[in-house]
């Protein structure tokens, strides 16, 4: 028993000694930080002078900021766009890929494939595919005789970003729901059959209340997402057109470095992460549903 | 019954075309980033290939101050660095925080929970200035240190070591084996597919990272490829070619390693529904 004490002691010492420089090191990377989120938030700075304490004023202007509100509007736009797009098409996905014959490996890794392209290359990639006299708009010029102004067009350009969003996400966002598809005990599937439930009654009444989980999983990460957006607009659209694909970071971005006001750049950021959990909290609380398999 | 068969045989040439079509603008930037620059737009099977675009990215491109080679090793220095360090430090406190009896072990536990409520840009303008503050403004410090341990990276590995009994630890102690023994050669090799999940999201996520490094580095020869290709990309945008040749090269070293360990990619996925 001696020993065994004696080898626990020298096991914390082992502990201790793995803990502290951890601490020491998320003090610097992640409290310190943590204290400068703070005092932007209630201080005015540019970075050179001493910051001044300025009480509310940071939170007060994100409500009168025509353009927040601009950006607020946008990212209701995207995710008007984002989030059906992606259930629907995943939920396919999904539930053709549980009636493939055969081919489902191919199938799963050119969906997955996509989703590991470089936020960088990718919207190189779709910029030049679509651009206005790029392949699919002289494919389109020379089907039916117009072409598209995927990405110069305000409602299209949003909707065009969610379109290589949901491009890219899709064999992510569906193999979760496939995984959830396949959690669903097939007793029940038979049991509604004998009770003589036709196919639409069960995938309303039994598929996809089953599939709960899986959809809020994605509908959350979609939201996640949709919030974080920077790297598609800032490459292909830079904001525009009329700032319609301006997001919360491109705004974060450009007050921080361009207008050199990284108080306000850090109070919008921590506005937006709050909307978001906001958001998340709402949807959990509407539509979540606790599943249990007896 | 020979209803359901013929729509599921529909279904999956349907599911078919669709990858085909999903993995199209991949085979588009490939063949394009070897077509002529004028066939680029034009045609979608080219008259002859040329290695022209690659030749002005590894040559030329210095002459326009964007020399991609460098940032291409920036990114593999980078990338590397930041996924071993996760993977040894990673298994190391997860080690500590789920194996050793103690209480401070559990409340880094819980903070290490607590800390992955923020999201990211949360944090990068002070960040930001503490990496100013440091003096590390155009370094590649400013683009590693940072990032040198993940809390989600212990996490998984706390969950998955978790699951080992305690036995193998004693019977190792016994024998006289050190903690770093035990973590690496009995704890790490029970936990592989954890291990190659961390570290392919790790490299993955250090490769296609765009808003951080685009924060703190301005000097184009320190850039990781991403800011790199988009800074060129920024300048030089009718230069399609070399601008779709960069991208190909920016996509290999992702989709390598998804190839590589695409089985434990498929495990995430169904982990991080648990």
């Amino acid at each position: 028993m001696s020993n065994c004490s004696k080898l626990g002691k020298k096991e914390r010492a082992f502990g201790y000694s793995v803990i502290f420089p951890y601490l020491a090191y998320t003090a610097v990377f992640w409290g310190y930080p943590f204290i400068w989120m703070v005092v932007l938030a209630f201080t005015k700075w540019n970075y050179f002078s001493k910051p001044q304490f300025v009480l509310l004023s940071n939170f007060l202007r994100i409500f009168t900021d025509s353009l927040v509100i601009r950006i607020a509007l946008n990212t209701l736009n995207f995710l008007a766009y984002l989030i059906p797009m992606v259930l629907f098409a995943s939920l396919f996905f999904a539930m053709a890929l549980t009636k493939v014959k055969f081919g489902k490996t191919f199938i799963m890794l050119s969906f997955l494939v996509a989703n590991v392209s470089s936020g960088v290359a990718y919207s190189l990639l779709f910029s030049n595919l679509f651009s206005i006299n790029g392949p699919i708009n002289r494919l389109m010029d020379s089907l039916f005789g117009f072409t598209i102004p995927w990405f110069s067009n305000p409602q299209l350009a949003v909707f065009s970003i969610c379109l290589i969003i949901t491009w890219k996400f899709i064999g992510y966002y569906g193999l979760i729901i496939y995984a959830g598809l396949l959690s669903i005990p097939q007793s029940i599937y038979e049991a509604a059959e004998l009770d003589g439930a036709d196919k639409k009654t069960i995938f309303w009444k039994i598929t996809l209340p089953l599939l709960n989980p899986s959809l809020i999983t994605v509908t959350v990460l979609a939201i996640t997402l949709t919030f974080g957006i920077f790297t598609e607009p800032y490459m292909i659209t830079g904001g525009g057109p009329m700032q319609r694909t301006t997001t919360f970071l491109i705004y974060m971005y450009d007050t921080a470095f361009k207008r050199i006001d990284p108080s306000y750049a850090t109070t919008v950021a921590i506005v937006t992460a709050l909307v978001s959990y906001a958001l998340v909290m709402l949807i959990r609380k509407f539509f979540e549903k606790e599943v249990v398999f007896v | 019954m020979r209803k359901e068969r013929i729509v599921s045989w529909i279904i999956t040439i349907v599911l078919l075309a669709l990858a085909i079509l999903w993995i199209y603008p991949y085979i588009w930037l490939i063949i394009s980033s070897f077509k002529p620059a004028e066939d680029i737009y034009t045609t979608f099977i080219p008259k002859r290939l040329t290695l022209e675009h690659y030749k002005f990215i590894f040559l030329m491109a210095n002459k326009f101050q964007r020399p991609f080679v460098r940032a291409f090793l920036n990114s593999l220095f980078i990338t590397s660095t930041v996924t071993f360090s996760v993977l040894v430090t990673s298994a190391i406190i997860g080690y500590v925080v789920s194996k050793i009896e103690f209480k401070i072990g559990k409340y880094v536990f819980n903070f290490l929970i607590y800390q992955m409520l923020f999201p990211g840009f949360m944090f990068m303008i002070p960040m930001f200035i503490l990496i100013r503050n440091l003096g590390w403004l155009n370094t590649y410090q400013a683009l590693i240190v940072p990032s040198l341990t993940s809390s989600w990276g212990v996490f998984m590995f706390a969950q998955s070591f978790k699951t080992i009994p305690k036995d193998y630890i004693d019977a190792a102690k016994i024998d006289g084996a050190n903690n770093f023994w035990i973590v690496f050669r009995i704890m790490l090799p029970l936990a592989k597919s954890t291990a190659s999940i961390v570290g392919m999201f790790t490299f993955i996520g250090t490769w296609d990272n765009f808003l951080w490094p685009l924060m703190v580095m301005k000097d184009y020869n320190r850039m990781p490829l991403s800011v790199l290709l988009a800074s060129f990309n920024h300048e030089y945008a009718s230069y399609v070619g070399p601008v779709l040749a960069g991208a190909v090269i920016q996509t290999i070293p992702m989709v390598l390693i998804f190839l590589v360990l695409r089985e434990y990619f498929l495990q995430g996925i169904s982990m991080s529904l648990r």
